[in-house]
């Protein structure tokens, strides 16, 4: 198994370069720089643009700006951001923490909420409760998360249960520890279910589903006759099999964890990695295009992996080679 | 000896006319006479977060807005952008028989940073010598200047001379309002070479931030807020002889959508709110039983226009971008009333010129030719440029040529593309073939500022109360003069077919010689002359300017919103909160 992983491992260098160059290039084909913003702006000075033309290395050509960017990522430095003029590592790490625990509470508020419910619903199938949630879920699949976040704002404004935006009160560095908690909880709860809820809704479908084939399946009415009892049936033998399908989503999803939820993080003013991205690739600000771009890819491919090891733990059929 | 040829102190001839005047200075510092009481914390939304502290390096607002907090400098310029002596309580200009020009400055005594340092001639002298006018620290500030950089001198500790070789009007305004840094902490930096690492945003949560404005930053989390804290060495005080400011502090919240900011604002999470045209009239009507202060502070600096390409690819299009009569007929089939009750919900005026009606000292509408919407008038303009139109009514230029162009904007700006829907609707009836098209803002700036191929653009530009702010679009040599780069200036352009008409030349002639004049009568009849330029000739064609529309919480105090002055900004150390 070790060795499995190894080779997973191994593999993913030249995936990573092949990513980093079609990133790059991609970038690079995109019309204008960095420097557009300002290019329109009365108060700049052409001598100003070319100085910072050759300061930001942009007078090169795009190959030799990759080979650059290349031989620092080597040495462990992702460049400098244009606009914050800061290091990238620095302002991604910055924002690595928001996105944990609002990428880690939209995970469990879907996962433990899609599989419990789905569960109910498989076992309640046709019934009042099972065709309700089920028109829950599918309108959450089709409502659009940014329309859901910005539905989710206007009643936190008109009702004043819970703050508009942000991750943290301005009053933030002057209260306790227990006050903190508490603060950064109230900030928490409606961007993790507008972002959330889709997720939350087709997994609910699909553990539904799944959940449903396998009861029709011919062990299971053979357990049934056996006279094995239902409670046993369902979560000892049909719901494990049942949820081996899901991992593999579960490896997507962790994939997403640090890839940022661009949109809902821009409504909310989540202080996360997604708008930091956002905003340079607005900005053509590449370096930390570029980062995001090999974080996300490393996330997705170790996302595989784990979801590959679950799946070997619980259906002992997948075996490693 | 050397013979002084006018030796003026404008502060003491003109303050008795400081309410009459346009040029007015005032003898008091902003502040002086207000009156208040302490406590309450300010929270301002703001779209994003700061990139830098150092003045030198902030190129953007969010950066700037912070820097205005707690940097303070020689001048100031109130929310009409008239002079307020500041650090400096007082000064002198001397024009040499040389054509040299001297200032001497005056300023305060006693005041002092707000780590409790000193406040001398010393901290203002290396600001401007080795700082803003260091080449090896290049900032938009020497631009400024271009050729004819102040040098300054220490006469004593509260004493110094700043020399310019060549006269220039805006010498008060620009030099007296550079923001002075600390010497005590920043010469190290200057000397090591490493000045643009001088107070990176870093700097705040390190309390390394010293300043002599009346508030300083002390805490950042990113892409959350910026809290400020009163300086308290802050040297101002009030009517009644109270330290100000009056306000606790100031919070900065980030909040990076427009929609966003308003459920705050409505949820009383920040304390003011810019609304778009759009929802005006909800927040108005919603203003009394919130506690809402709602207005409109007149018409904004930034222009919105359209314009040609002169030297566009096509030799056939140069020529009808080139006459006169052409586009004087799309000025006539614009329809400005309707950009603004669709657009603007109404709360826009019309653009007839280059100078925004907010810069009061300088516009001028008698001069202004206006072409009001009328097709019958744009036709016989077409007419007029030997144009004429075929059996299907399509228009056609004297050599029979089908006049079709593509009108640009970028895409994204709901008031530019409104915009460009009605034109182009009426040209259509004009009989031109027009094909508008929003693209990416960063291909349209390629298109226009590097390699020249379009043909027409809606667009719009900041502004700013001094027209001088723009000879980078009005020189002919200027690197933004889009509609008709100079050859030397852009390499698309070919020499041999490079023409300029003489009213260009006269608005050159303009932007070069206003600032050698220090007779403020004299520069507004130049600007009047510029005004009646642009009109007449319609280089580009103004359309609708938005008015500033504010709305505030009825807890704050002794704000009064313009154009100029913001929100609140220009005098935040008189603003106090109900608590």
């Amino acid at each position: 198994m070790l060795k499995y992983i190894a080779r997973r491992l191994i593999i993913m260098i030249p995936e990573l370069l092949i990513i980093s160059f079609i990133v790059f290039v991609i970038m690079q084909a995109a019309p204008g720089d960095f420097l557009d913003m300002y290019r329109l702006d009365p108060s700049v000075s052409q001598q100003f643009l070319q100085k910072m033309e050759k300061e930001l290395g942009l007078d090169k050509p795009w190959i030799v700006q990759y080979g650059i960017w290349l031989k620092n990522v080597l040495k462990g430095d992702f460049g400098y951001s244009f606009y914050y003029r800061r290091p990238v590592s620095t302002l991604i790490w910055e924002r690595v923490f928001a996105t944990v625990i609002l990428s880690v509470s939209s995970l469990a508020f879907q996962w433990i909420l899609g599989i419990i419910v789905g569960v109910f619903s498989a076992l309640k199938k046709y019934s009042i409760w099972d065709k309700i949630l089920t028109v829950v879920a599918f309108s959450g699949i089709a409502l659009p998360g940014f329309f859901l976040a910005i539905l989710l704002l206007f009643i936190a404004a008109k009702t004043g249960w819970f703050p508009i935006a942000g991750m943290v009160s301005v009053n933030h560095s002057q209260m306790s520890t227990w006050e903190r908690f508490k603060d950064i909880a109230s900030h928490l709860v409606l961007p993790t279910i507008a972002l959330g809820f889709g997720g939350f809704a087709s997994l609910m479908r699909y553990m539904r589903g799944s959940l449903l084939d396998v009861l029709n399946e011919d062990y299971v009415e053979f357990a049934r006759a056996k006279g094995m009892p239902e409670r046993v049936v369902i979560y000892k033998h049909a719901l494990r099999n049942a949820i081996n399908p899901m991992i593999t989503f579960l490896g997507f999803s962790i994939s997403s964890v640090l890839g940022g939820a661009v949109i809902i993080e821009n409504i909310f003013a989540w202080p996360g990695m997604g708008r930091l991205i956002y905003q340079a690739l607005l900005q053509q600000d590449i370096y930390i295009v570029m980062a995001s771009a090999v974080i996300s890819a490393v996330m997705l491919v170790i996302g595989n992996l784990v979801a590959d090891i679950l799946l070997a733990a619980v259906d002992p059929r997948v075996r490693f080679e | 000896m050397r013979k002084l040829l006018v030796a003026l102190s404008l502060v003491l001839a003109l303050a008795l006319f400081a309410e009459l005047s346009p040029f007015a200075q005032f003898e008091t510092y902003i502040g002086a006479d207000a009156t208040g009481q302490y406590g309450g914390t300010l929270v301002v939304p703001t779209l994003s977060g700061p990139r830098t502290c150092n003045d030198v390096v902030a190129q953007e607002t969010s950066s700037t807005d912070v820097i205005g907090r707690f940097m303070a400098s020689m001048i100031e310029l109130d929310n009409h952008a008239r002079i307020h002596p500041a650090l400096a309580e007082r000064w002198e200009i001397k024009q040499n028989e040389d054509g040299s020009m001297e200032i001497v400055w005056y300023l305060r005594k006693g005041i002092k940073w707000s780590d409790g340092t000193p406040f001398t001639a010393d901290d203002v002298v290396f600001t401007i010598n080795d700082v803003y006018f260091n080449p090896d620290i290049p900032n938009d500030m020497q631009d400024l200047f271009a050729d004819n950089w102040p040098v300054a001198e220490k006469i004593d500790d509260y004493t110094l001379k700043t020399t310019l070789k060549k006269t220039y009007r805006l010498a008060i305004r620009y030099i007296g309002g550079i923001p002075i840094f600390p010497k005590h902490l920043a010469e190290s930096y200057v000397k090591e070479g490493k000045f643009k690492e001088f107070w990176t945003v870093d700097a705040i949560n390190n309390g390394e931030i010293v300043g002599l404005g009346p508030f300083i930053p002390v805490e950042y989390v990113p892409d959350q807020y910026v809290r400020f804290v009163r300086n308290p060495y802050y040297w101002k005080h009030d009517k009644d002889g109270k330290q100000l400011p009056y306000l606790d502090g100031i919070i900065f919240k980030i909040i990076p959508t427009q929609d966003a900011q308003r459920l705050a604002f409505e949820n009383g999470e920040v304390d003011v709110y810019g609304p778009r045209g759009t929802e005006y009239a909800e927040i108005k009507a919603m203003a009394e039983e919130k506690g809402w202060v709602v207005g409109v502070g007149g018409p904004n600096f930034g222009t919105t226009f359209v314009t040609f390409n002169w030297n566009t690819p096509d030799p056939v299009k140069r020529k009808w971008f080139r006459n006169e009569f052409f586009r004087k007929a799309v000025a006539y089939a614009i329809d400005k009333q309707s950009m603004i009750d669709t657009l603007y919900n109404g709360l826009a005026v019309e653009q007839w010129g280059p100078i925004s009606q907010a810069a009061t000292v300088y516009y001028d509408e008698s001069v202004l030719r206006k072409y009001p919407y009328n097709l019958d008038l744009a036709r016989t303009m077409l007419k007029l440029g030997g144009f004429k139109w075929d059996e299907n009514g399509q228009l056609l230029d004297g050599e029979g040529n089908p006049v079709k162009f593509i009108l640009l904007t970028n895409a994204g700006n709901q008031v530019r593309e409104g915009m460009g829907n009605i034109i182009t609707e009426a040209l259509k009836k004009l009989g031109m073939d027009v094909t508008f098209a929003p693209i990416d803002f960063n291909t349209l700036v390629q298109k226009l500022v590097v390699n020249g191929d379009w043909e027409a653009v809606i667009i719009g530009l900041t502004g700013s109360d001094e027209p001088q702010g723009g000879a980078n679009v009005w020189r002919i040599k200027g690197a933004l003069h889009f509609w008709n780069y100079h050859p030397e200036v852009k390499d698309f352009v070919d020499p041999n077919d490079y023409y300029s008409p003489d009213w260009e030349k006269e608005i050159d002639r303009i932007f070069e010689e206003n600032v050698k004049i220090l007779d403020q009568e004299k520069v507004v009849d130049m600007f009047r002359e510029f005004q009646r330029l642009v009109s007449e000739h319609l280089p580009l064609i103004y359309t609708t300017q938005q008015l500033y529309l504010y709305a505030y919480s009825n807890k704050l105090h002794n704000l009064d919103p313009t154009a100029f002055g913001g929100m609140w900004g220009w005098n935040q150390e008189c603003i106090w909160k109900e608590q």
